[in-house]
């Protein structure tokens, strides 16, 4: 009770969440009258990152500086572009395409956003988009972001979680492109409503050419999933061969890469790293009190008096994520709630743990999409100028078919189990 | 007086040992009309054994079921019971866990961890299971093998001319899968659960190796309790342990049987490959625990 | 609201220029002078983080790629795996000291940016200092656990240590590198005493008694995301 309300004491005076956690495992600690846990505290804050799985992490983050550094982003727009540029609404599709094409290397929303809102939104407002519209829209595509391999929020549910890395990345692939393919759907249905302008026509020739003078850019997944298909490497080692693979294409394909630009890079994957880094270790802290005070076991059993069967558990769950989801981020999210609820889903309602990160991560990533907080509306609006608050209106019918992919993921669990061996 | 104890473990719930830690609770209490409680911190709740031994030791926690292997790579007396081919089948782990020598280890852990043994528990003996073909100790060289990363384990493997790779456990199934190793060791209760059987070609039952865990109390803990408390804990977890024991070694058998239903093969490492193996093992750990040779004695009778 | 809280960059050329007004500038009191002691150990230590962050991230890959390569060639090595894991270690807490100093982390500030600017001050100033007192309380928890005192006490034999405090910390190896963990464990303490340091330089930022140095050598953009 002390720790909670120590926790949101701070944080509302806009303490970084990290030292927030940190602060409060402190806190706990005075009041539980058991100063023999201070000697555990810094080991404990070790142990947090102490752990395989995220080394996967810094990885990640190197290949998206890398392929962004290299240019490598632009041209799979370019690529999308010759596939569906010339449909009603063209853009619009190439957006999501793009999005969800750069999910399958970038592993976080928000930088996803990012890149995406430069290159998209100044051509879809040249075209004739609204700019809210076509911000917020990249918005939804950076969703796809942590949802489809591979992802960061999975990388950091699987090690909460104590399951495989590769399980949580592969259980991502069917509900991302389900999710895919209901964006598409919404565009379709909106196009036609508010009649969306086509892109320029290209000859099938010049579609053939730009697909020839893009591939390359393939080479990055294929390489990616072409180790951990072979055996070469594990879903971790995979993202380092995928760095060298982007730093090749950047130099000797695209160009625009240069070995003099790596130590920045280096740099800045090392420090974006950290900040992620750091909260998982801040959360282990957090968590790790609160399991000594029992909190779970309690929260575990105040859930259980409210849900009769599973189904209704996770609905119950849907709503606590997505009410937490809108006023906190993906990774905290993940970190606050997964050691309270997991316990819960696993040993009362024999949830399959990676069918339930994949409702979590997708609750919380959902709400970086959602008012009153929603970073990937704020990081789009940084790029482009638009307004967060309309956004969130215009793209609204993107989030109630969001909402849909979650009850239907509640009720069939076999949406993300179902590529699992 | 009233006392709630601690308890934690690496193993997940539904896990033999975790029952055995729930069991002891449950025994506790009844024993005491709800005087002693005990609340079990299963997976790792509290961290992993590393940071459960520094709890321990500084008395955060109270008791924890840790594996020889965390113990051993403290205390080489310890990893003396890992050392291969004191016994050589799970029936002969159980009797050798409770007889006397094997106890009798337990006598460093206060000096040199802090904590004190109250018992031995058990996984079955460790099988190989090889995405190539294996009939012999011969077969195993030159295999990339994922081990358990303890030095006991390490030396082992090599010596049979392995090239022992650390894989971590959750991706052990994958690494397997994809071929990344060519062969992984593992108890059988273990490998039944994670269906290695079904990334395998072949699993050969070694009957060298097994990894026991020790029922620990924190010493700091322990010099705090009453002389009566101490007596019931140290009862109590014995009849815990012993049900463990004799339950993890009894459906050993069906065990076998699932595997032998599966439609990979299960063979047996002859027992004449082994002298040499032993005599290289023990160059190298005898000096560094001479306990080795009395355990290797009492194993022989067993 | 949340706030990736990223240092502007767009003054880099005034960096230089506010370095030398501190330098020159300000009358040479004691207190100004331990003021700026402060800050040039803040500026001293990010230079170095900055430098092994890089150096972590190299090494990282390196290893990595290394380890694919020699299982492949059916070498395995056997202490790559755990020494990628503590790269990882050191990055975080260097990283996490680095961005204490570049005010870049994830902050709920929902609340204070509707407060007047007054307000918004103090409640900078609060969570500023909160950085302060976490970093001396890391120090002292720091020092419980590894107990130097004790240990110079038996003379920096760590069994000795060992069997008077019940503290085995120095008795400890990794499992395949086979180093002293308390080596590795250093990262903890380093990381709450420079927090402390860069938290009281950016205090005295807050407080206004030091005019704002902007870090050399970093080139982040608000736009690279991180969950
Ligand atoms: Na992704
Ligand atoms: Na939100």
């Amino acid at each position: 009770m002390i720790t909670s309300a120590a926790f949101v004491a701070i944080m509302l005076v806009g303490v970084p969440i990290g030292l927030c956690l940190c602060l409060a495992g402190l806190v706990y600690i005075a009041a539980s009258g058991n100063p023999v846990l201070f000697q555990s505290y810094p080991l404990q804050l070790f142990g947090g990152v102490d752990s395989y799985g995220l080394i996967a992490i810094p990885l990640f983050i190197l290949i998206g500086e890398i392929m962004n550094g290299g240019g490598i982003t632009r041209r799979i727009v370019d690529m999308a572009m010759a596939f569906v540029g010339s449909l009603k609404g063209g853009l619009a599709y190439v957006n999501i395409l793009a999005n969800m094409f750069i999910s399958s290397i970038l592993g976080s929303a928000t930088a996803q956003v990012a890149i995406m809102a430069q290159i998209m939104v100044p051509e879809m407002e040249k075209k004739g988009y609204d700019k809210t519209f076509a911000a917020g829209l990249t918005a939804y595509g950076g969703m796809l972001g942590p949802i489809i391999p591979p992802s960061v929020m999975f990388v950091v549910y699987s090690v909460l979680a104590q399951v495989s890395v590769s399980d949580m990345l592969i259980a991502g692939i069917v509900p991302g492109v389900i999710l895919t393919v209901m964006f598409c759907l919404v565009i379709a249905l909106m196009g036609y409503m508010y009649n969306y302008p086509r892109a320029d026509y290209q000859t099938p020739r010049q579609r053939l050419m730009t697909i020839l003078r893009t591939s390359p850019t393939l080479l990055i997944p294929i390489v990616i999933v072409g180790t951990i298909l072979s055996g070469l490497a594990n879903a971790t080692e995979s993202a380092a061969v995928g760095a060298v693979a982007a730093a090749l294409v950047g130099k000797y394909w695209t160009k625009e890469f240069e070995f003099s630009q790596l130590p920045q890079m280096m740099l800045r994957s090392g420090i974006y790293s950290a900040i992620v880094l750091f909260l998982v270790a801040a959360a282990a802290v957090f968590s790790w009190v609160l399991i000594f005070g029992k909190v779970p076991q309690e929260t575990a059993g105040w859930i259980q008096s409210a849900a009769k069967d599973p189904v209704s558990f996770m609905l119950i769950c849907n709503v606590i994520l997505l009410i937490i989801g809108t006023v906190i981020d993906g990774i905290p999210g993940l970190i606050m709630t997964v050691p309270i609820l997991l316990p819960v889903a696993t040993d009362v309602y024999h949830i399959d743990p990676r069918h339930f990160g994949v409702v979590v991560v997708i609750n919380l990533v959902l709400g970086l999409l959602s008012p009153p907080v929603g970073l990937c509306f704020f990081v789009a609006a940084a790029v482009t100028g638009a307004k967060p608050g309309k956004m969130f209106m215009v793209t609204l019918p993107f989030f109630v078919i969001s909402c849909v992919l979650l009850v239907l993921l509640s009720l069939y669990p076999s949406l993300s189990l179902i590529l699992i061996k | 007086q009233a006392k709630e104890f601690r308890l934690g473990l690496i193993t997940p719930n539904g896990h033999s040992w975790n029952k055995a830690a729930l069991k002891f609770g449950d025994e506790l209490k009844a024993a005491t009309n709800g005087r002693l409680t005990l609340t079990v911190f299963h997976s790792g709740q509290l961290g992993n054994e590393p940071a459960m031994m520094q709890q321990l030791q500084s008395g955060a926690l109270d008791m924890g079921f840790i594996q020889a292997a965390e113990l051993g790579s403290r205390v080489p007396h310890i990893a003396a019971i890992n050392a291969p081919y004191i016994v050589r089948s799970t029936p002969a782990v159980a009797k050798f866990v409770r007889h006397p020598a094997a106890v009798k280890l337990f006598e460093v852990l206060p000096q040199e961890t802090g904590t004190i043994g109250l018992g031995w528990g058990i996984t079955g003996m460790r099988a190989v299971f090889s995405s190539k073909d294996l009939n012999s100790l011969a077969d195993i060289k030159g295999m990339k093998l994922r081990i358990n990363p303890t030095p006991v384990y390490r030396d082992f493997y090599s010596s049979l001319g392995a090239a022992p790779t650390p894989i971590p456990t959750p991706q052990v199934f994958d690494a397997m899968a994809n071929g990344q190793v060519d062969g992984l060791e593992a108890d059988l209760e273990f490998s039944w659960n994670q269906r290695f059987d079904k990334v395998s070609k072949v699993i050969l039952q070694m009957n060298a190796v097994f990894m026991p865990m020790a029922a620990v109390v924190s010493g700091r803990v322990w010099q705090s309790l009453p002389a009566a408390d101490r007596e019931l804990i140290t009862k109590t977890i014995k009849t815990t342990l012993d049900a463990q024991i004799d339950e993890l070694a009894g459906n050993e058998p069906a065990l076998i049987e699932n595997f032998k239903n599966a439609p990979i093969p299960i063979r047996q490492v002859p027992a004449g490959d082994t002298e040499a193996v032993i005599a290289e093992f023990d160059k190298v750990w005898l000096p560094k625990a001479p306990v080795l040779a009395e355990l290797r004695k009492v194993g022989a009778t067993l | 609201m949340y706030k990736l809280y990223i240092w502007q960059s767009h003054d880099k050329s005034s960096g230089v220029g506010a370095f030398f007004m501190i330098e020159q500038t300000m009358p040479a009191t004691r207190a100004l002078s331990l003021r700026r002691t402060v800050v040039r150990m803040s500026g001293a230590l990010l230079a170095f983080e900055r430098l092994a962050l890089m150096g972590l991230m190299y090494l990282l890959t390196a290893l990595i790629l290394v380890n694919v390569v020699t299982r492949y060639a059916r070498f395995p090595i056997y202490w790559i795996d755990e020494s990628a894991v503590y790269c990882v270690v050191w990055l975080t807490f260097i990283g996490a000291s680095a961005m204490t100093r570049l005010r870049l982390d994830f902050a709920v500030t929902m609340l204070t940016e509707r407060l007047s600017p007054q307000h918004q001050k103090l409640a900078k100033v609060i969570s500023t200092g909160l950085v302060v007192v976490f970093g001396v309380a890391l120090t002292i928890t720091c020092v419980l656990w590894m107990d130097p005192v004790g240990l110079a006490r038996a003379g920096f034999d760590g069994r000795k240590l060992a069997a008077e405090t019940f503290n085995f910390l120095y008795t400890e190896r990794t499992q395949t590198l086979n180093w002293p963990t308390w080596v590795l464990y250093l990262t903890l303490p380093i990381f709450a005493v420079s927090m402390t340091v860069h938290g009281l330089a950016n205090l005295l930022e807050d407080l206004g008694l030091v005019p704002r140095t902007p870090p050399k050598g970093f080139e982040l953009s608000e736009l690279d995301g991180v969950n």
